[in-house]
């Protein structure tokens, strides 16, 4: 008993530690951008600025506290935003950045959604990061400022005609949310363990039933448990192309029963013989870091490069894609239509769009996310700057991960996919 | 003085518990539904899923309400004689009661899970060759690692309510008892244990509300499907379609009824005991 006790303190010790110096200033954030930013050319101010300007934003913006609701499952990516970010904040715009951490977003989305409720006008959260169908679920109940992300400075670094940033799962952003980070979704594997991985879904099939009790994924609604899902789907089903258009349950019944047969099919090679399923990603992480399973997966394909600089993977972790294409996708920030400092979100917004913010975030030794940015758009010096960024052992090359992109499905198509897989797979 | 208090409580607790209420019915005005049906309840009532969810849910407050009476019974008994160490042995027995029952869960993942401290030691005696081969005591069908927590921590809460209460009852009487010439297990049996039978009652029905309404340890420990009903209502609550809520707050309502009944069992024995 005592021991154990140690042991916890131990684990509080080290989780203080790594806080304070999560917060230490980081050297990055000492090179200001010095010149007042204005907004695109041309772009609509957000409502409730409609005749001001971007400089009365940020002057609005001083002294406010945004609280920022995130998914706090990742402890590089909490001290990147506790640590840089906050920091950069304070400093530049004198804003205080308050990370709210969240298991599941759905749970702030329901915040939000009781809030509304309760018909406060003001509420509590500034800011969230998000993406699928909680951007859905908020866009159904209008409870969205803007649209802002037009007029944000930073947003003439953006692609405005690439649709991974401009659509969202499908729908329109209209510029209710402004993009944060990009994804693509790779396979993670221990080469020290398994040599050559099987590079296509038959192949993994096989390679399952060959070896019972050393793979699994992460339950849905786990989002990385929803994209390995998906992508068997798509295999199973004959391609995705079918489901792209409104949600027809006809289409649903006729295609989906393939995929199940498949997943079922691997059922009893699955850890723990498919009895129970990851609850989360964070769970899958340490059945692969432990060593129970040989395959991990994620939406960051430099998260196996950053875990192993963390020390939590071997050094002989990798990733791959399927020779199908992989998926991809992008995340953002929105602002509740209830916030209460929509200025400073905006000016946080903007900040996390800017090129240092961006390259920053890009770097495996801080986060490893890939930017929502068109890198070949930023002056020529932050060109030079991303180009110089580590790649990290395990992350494929750029060229590899975007040979041949699967989109995702709309939020419709995927919510059904997630309560068949429940049906017909988990309780079957 | 009372009435303050108490309206704090009534206006807190029973706003939410009337919101749930509603809710459970299918008053969702924020997705424009404000017609009251019984959907909800039907559908829950109605699927196999549910009784599963419950059945696991009355598997691991009943068995470790059991585990933990009968072990916290015997503490006790142990405890209560004088012996040298007996206030350090107290001390340690009494060191996880401040201790959350979140970093208890943490805990048992660290020692049972297949790839936990027990696992390693195993694996470096050379009883499993990998991983898999050690039992599966967390994630698992039986709840193994739920009911673990829970006993670390009950047993506790058990035996220091019944070291309480043999406080109070004192040795006169299994003295009489043993001057009648009474054995130790007639002793234990038929005058000790009436005695401390309404404290027995009580500490275990505490116990078993707790365990039956409790969320976090199924939701660390618990395998996924079928889960217990707290997690369930977690799940149906932050599900992204709002009108699943009516659901996860059915499950809510089903949950407070069940301590609601246990909260009445609980006054009347207590205050049975009381006179």
């Amino acid at each position: 008993m005592t021991r154990l006790l140690t042991l916890f303190l131990l684990i509080a010790l080290f989780a203080v530690v790594a806080c304070s110096a999560g917060r230490s200033p980081n050297a990055d954030s000492t090179t200001t951008a010095t010149e007042p930013q204005v907004a695109p050319a041309g772009a609509a101010p957000p409502p409730g600025y409609e005749s001001g300007t971007w400089a009365e934003i940020v002057d609005e913006a001083r002294g406010q506290t945004v609280t920022f609701h995130m998914w706090g499952g990742q402890e590089n990516i909490n001290r990147w935003v506790t640590g840089y970010a906050a920091t950069a904040l304070k400093e530049q715009y004198g804003i205080e950045l308050v990370q709210v951490p969240v298991a599941d977003i759905a749970e702030s989305v329901n915040k939000l959604v009781g809030e509304a409720e309760a018909g406060r006008a003001e509420g509590t959260v500034d800011l969230l990061w998000i993406n699928g169908e909680n951007f859905a679920t908020l866009r159904q109940a209008d409870l969205l400022y803007g649209p802002f992300a037009q007029y944000l400075p930073n947003s003439q670094y953006v692609d405005r005609d690439d649709p991974s940033v401009s659509y969202d799962l499908g729908l329109p952003t209209d510029d209710y949310e402004s993009p944060w980070g990009k994804a693509h979704y790779v396979m993670i594997y221990d080469s020290a363990r398994v040599a050559e991985p099987p590079r296509s879904i038959d192949g993994l099939v096989a390679w399952v039933k060959a070896h019972p009790g050393q793979f699994t994924y992460p339950a849905p609604p786990d989002f990385t448990g929803v994209g390995f899902v998906l992508q068997l789907c798509y295999h199973a089903t004959g391609g995705h192309e079918q489901f792209l258009g409104d949600f027809d349950q006809a289409l649903f019944d006729a295609t989906l029963p393939a995929c199940w047969a498949l997943l079922n099919e691997i059922e009893p090679f699955l850890w723990r013989e498919g009895a129970t399923y990851p609850e989360s990603h964070a769970a899958q992480q340490n059945l692969f870091a432990n060593g129970e399973v040989s395959f991990d997966m994620a939406w960051n394909p430099s998260e196996a490069s950053a875990f192993i600089e963390a020390g939590r993977f071997p050094e002989s972790t990798r990733t791959f894609v399927f020779d199908q294409g992989t998926l991809s996708n992008a995340h953002f920030l929105a602002i509740p239509a209830n916030a209460p400092h929509k200025a400073a979100a905006m000016v946080v917004a903007n900040f996390m769009l800017s090129p240092e913010a961006q390259q920053s975030k890009a770097d495996i030794a801080n986060w490893g996310d890939l930017p929502a940015v068109s890198v070949s758009q930023l002056p020529q010096a932050w060109q030079d700057a991303f180009a110089e960024l580590p790649r990290g052992v395990a992350t494929l090359p750029n060229e590899e991960l975007t040979r041949k992109i699967v989109p995702e499905l709309p939020a419709p198509w995927r919510v059904a996919i997630e309560e068949g897989w429940q049906r017909e797979v988990l309780q079957k | 003085m009372l009435a303050p208090a108490l309206s704090v409580v009534l206006l807190l607790f029973g706003s939410g518990l009337l919101l749930a209420v509603l809710q459970s019915f299918g008053y969702l005005p924020f997705i424009g539904r404000t017609t009251l049906t019984l959907d909800a309840y039907r559908d829950l009532l109605g699927s196999r899923a549910f009784y599963q969810s419950l059945g696991i849910s009355l598997w691991v407050a009943g068995v470790s309400t059991l585990l933990a009476t009968l072990l916290g019974l015997a503490v006790a008994l142990l405890l209560r004689r004088p012996f040298s160490g007996r206030r350090r042995a107290l001390f340690l027995f009494q060191l996880n009661l401040p201790i959350p029952h979140l970093v208890g869960g943490v805990g048992i993942l660290l020692l049972l899970g297949q790839s936990g401290l027990l696992a390693r030691a195993a694996y470096a005696v050379g009883l499993i060759a990998q991983p898999a081969d050690f039992p599966a005591l967390i994630y698992d069908r039986f709840a193994i690692g739920i009911i673990a927590e829970y006993l670390w921590k009950e047993t506790v809460f058990m035996a220091l309510v019944l070291l309480g209460a043999l406080r109070t009852i004192g040795d006169e009487w299994e003295q009489a008892a043993a001057t009648l010439g009474a054995s130790a297990w007639q002793r234990f049996r038929h005058v000790l244990l009436p005695l401390l039978r309404p404290s027995l009652r009580a500490a275990s029905i505490l116990i078993f509300a707790f365990s039956f309404g409790a969320f976090e340890i199924p939701y660390l420990l618990g395998q996924r499907f079928p889960s217990a009903l707290p997690v369930v209502a977690y799940r149906r609550y932050t599900d992204v379609d709002l009108a699943a809520r009516a659901e996860a707050m059915a499950i809510a309502v089903m949950l407070s009824l069940v301590s609601l009944v246990l909260i009445v069992i609980y006054g009347r024995w207590t205050t049975r005991a009381a006179v």
